[in-house]
């Protein structure tokens, strides 16, 4: 199947809107033979109805089926209404032969945020069980469930993009297509190719870029994408699906690593002492090579629980490596944090492995930023000759679910897309209460619950994470705190680099 | 003291949102010793047999306990203690699907299937969740 997938229009904004080059996009499906064009949204400048009528003009001249989403930018001026009139439903579903195109409208009126509400989320899981057994699926939303580089501030990310994200891997999703930000990108995660479409006809591209569309082909065995940039840069990328699933040959294990996170030591009842100290027993019993504190170690930056968190964590004779977050360096903890644990940026390595912290948080806030200098010079720590490299901060790089977007770094976007352009192994977080491990590109990110607080959200329970990796694989572990059970996450084959292959 | 849940999981729901998508196993020529370490390191209850990547077999701890119990050694190669009558379900059949299939055999392990080959697992614990968190919630109150 091949599809034409579009984005961003901006049909009638008079500063914004290139018609003659929307023309031109639109006239490729004249000269190639494609099965279907998919829009994603912000077909309209501002949802007015002579905009709409316009649209109507210029997307009738498409003779093949066409999928056209409402944006944000479609919901202003009350052009939710006029878009279903002009242009279509705004959910639906459709059956291409072995393919099943489901979408789902993210926009809502007068605001550029994305939400899939309970009703249609549970309309996407309705429809993608009653349409398991097709060899194709893909999703078509507006806004993105992944962070996007090159975006500024995420702001726009779905705000319930983890149920997406989640239900999307559990449906062995094969595609997922969105726009909003105006900028190309792809990732695959897991056995899912997330499309972002660049705007194809408005002015306002970021970072001066140009104007572009993508071409999909897509079958059972692998998904082609060629981004169409209209200065004549065309970029290809192939993403075939990862087939394994048993793993019985990956060799010796050489290093294991404990990771954990909020644990939110202190005298109140939001500390689960109990879950705290069955984890440390069996963490001592697992006897790992190092321990990953992800933040959260106190309840609040103050002299009293820093002092419990240190009688509690020196029981560990483990090498342990924390980053902190917000709670921990409120009030004093700026201060106590240095001193009872260290640098904020903290570091192990031996020959083989590095696992690099980097601060995410600020003060009094629950959000986290990384920001460009910082970035940068993790970059330059990172390049290292550690064989296996892994990376540790509080805040999300990815939406974790049963969560709003709020944990995600603000700049996630674009820290993600470094991480993964460098093949960095592994990215670990500790924020959201949930516990999350997939495979994006090469790089494993893996998020841990809390491990001793009440705030968590986990039918699990509250929990850490193993992190055991060997010579062929890296397989990732939830442990409850409270009874040791052990279930796998998941695991991955190590330097498999041929998946993400540009063509 | 009474907790109430939601219903987490719709019997309509099909296997592939609830089964563990990743599996561990050993070849057929290993022994009974390297089997059960294997599951003692990942701290699973099952294991499948392979041979060339294809999957001929399946153990689960019941077998283990039943092979000692019979005397059987530790250098027992593994591909005579294992199942190779594989019962399996679609990775498209539904929750209550597995659960009458597993009933109906008396067994707590179901291999997974898409287009003839295994591609998971799902077992009673994976259903289990819910049970465990409510008691969880309960033991955790001090």
């Amino acid at each position: 199947m091949r599809i034409l997938h579009i984005s961003d229009t901006h049909i009638g904004g008079a500063l914004y809107f290139n018609k003659e080059m929307l023309e031109g996009i639109l006239g490729e499906t004249i000269k190639q033979k494609f099965d279907l064009v998919i829009h994603s949204g912000d077909v309209t400048q501002g949802g007015r109805r002579q905009e709409f009528e316009q649209a109507r003009k210029i997307l009738s001249r498409v003779d093949i089926p066409l999928i056209a989403l409402a944006g944000n930018h479609d919901a202003r001026s009350g052009g939710l209404y006029l878009f279903k009139k002009y242009i279509g439903p705004l959910n639906g579903v459709l059956e291409i032969g072995d393919a099943v195109i489901i979408h789902v409208n993210s926009a809502f009126e007068d605001s550029d945020q994305g939400r899939v509400g309970m009703v249609k989320f549970d309309m996407m899981r309705k429809a993608l069980n009653d349409y398991s057994e097709k060899k194709i699926k893909i999703i078509v939303l507006h806004h993105h469930t992944i962070p996007i580089p090159m975006a500024g501030r995420e702001r726009n990310v779905l705000t319930n993009a983890g149920d997406i994200l989640d239900l999307i891997l559990k449906e062995d999703v094969d595609l997922v297509l969105s726009g909003h930000r105006h900028y190309p990108n792809i990732y695959q995660i897991e056995n899912t190719v997330f499309i972002n479409a660049g705007t194809a006809s408005a002015t306002k591209t970021r970072y001066g870029d140009v104007n572009s569309y993508n071409i999909i082909e897509i079958n059972e065995r692998t998904r082609r994408v060629r981004t169409v940039r209209l200065d004549g840069k065309a970029q290809g990328f192939s993403f075939p699906k990862r087939k394994k699933r048993i793993f019985s040959d990956f060799g010796e294990r050489e290093f294991r690593a404990v990771h954990i996170a909020n644990t939110l030591i202190s005298d109140s009842r939001a500390f689960l002492k109990r879950n705290f100290l069955n984890a440390m027993d069996t963490i001592k019993k697992l006897s790992p090579d190092l321990l990953v504190h992800c933040g959260g170690i106190v309840r609040e930056g103050i002299a009293q629980d820093y002092e419990a968190a240190v009688s509690f964590m020196e029981e560990l004779e483990v090498p342990v490596v924390y980053t902190p977050a917000g709670r921990d360096i409120n009030y004093l903890g700026y201060y106590l944090f240095p001193t009872y644990f260290g640098s904020i940026d903290q570091r192990y390595s031996n020959e083989n492995i590095l696992f690099q912290g980097i601060c995410s948080t600020q003060y009094d806030s629950q959000d986290g930023i990384v920001g460009p200098s910082q970035r940068k010079l993790l970059l330059k720590k990172l390049k290292t000759p550690e064989k296996t490299k892994a990376v540790f901060l509080h805040h999300n790089v990815l939406p974790i679910s049963h969560s709003r977007e709020k944990g995600l770094l603000e700049d996630s976007g674009d820290l993600l897309r470094e991480l993964v352009d460098a093949k960095i192994d592994l990215v670990l977080t500790g924020t959201s209460s949930h516990p999350f491990a997939a495979q994006i590109g090469d790089t494993i990110v893996v998020n841990a619950n809390s491990l001793s607080s009440v705030y968590q959200r986990s039918v699990f329970g509250n929990s850490f994470n193993i992190i055991d990796i060997y010579e062929g694989a890296i397989a990732v572990f939830e442990v409850n705190s409270l009874w040791g059970r052990r279930r796998l996450l998941g695991i991955w084959e190590r330097n498999n680099s041929a998946d993400d292959s540009r063509l | 003291m009474n907790l109430h849940y939601p219903a987490f999981y719709d019997l309509k729901r099909p296997v592939r949102e609830v089964m563990t998508k990743r599996l561990i196993g050993i070849d057929s020529k290993a022994t009974f010793r390297e089997g059960v370490a294997k599951m003692v390191e990942f701290s699973i209850s099952s294991l499948v047999i392979t041979n060339g990547g294809d999957v001929v077999g399946f153990i689960t701890d019941t077998d283990v306990k039943r092979s000692v119990a019979s005397g059987l050694t530790p250098e027992t190669k593994i591909e005579q203690i294992m199942t190779t009558d594989l019962i399996t379900v679609n990775i498209s059949a539904s929750v209550r699907k597995v659960l009458e299939t597993m009933s109906k055999n008396k067994i707590k392990h179901l291999l997974v299937t898409e287009k003839g080959k295994v591609v998971g697992i799902v077992t009673v614990r994976d259903l289990e969740h819910m049970v465990r968190q409510k008691l969880e919630t309960y033991i955790s109150r001090e």
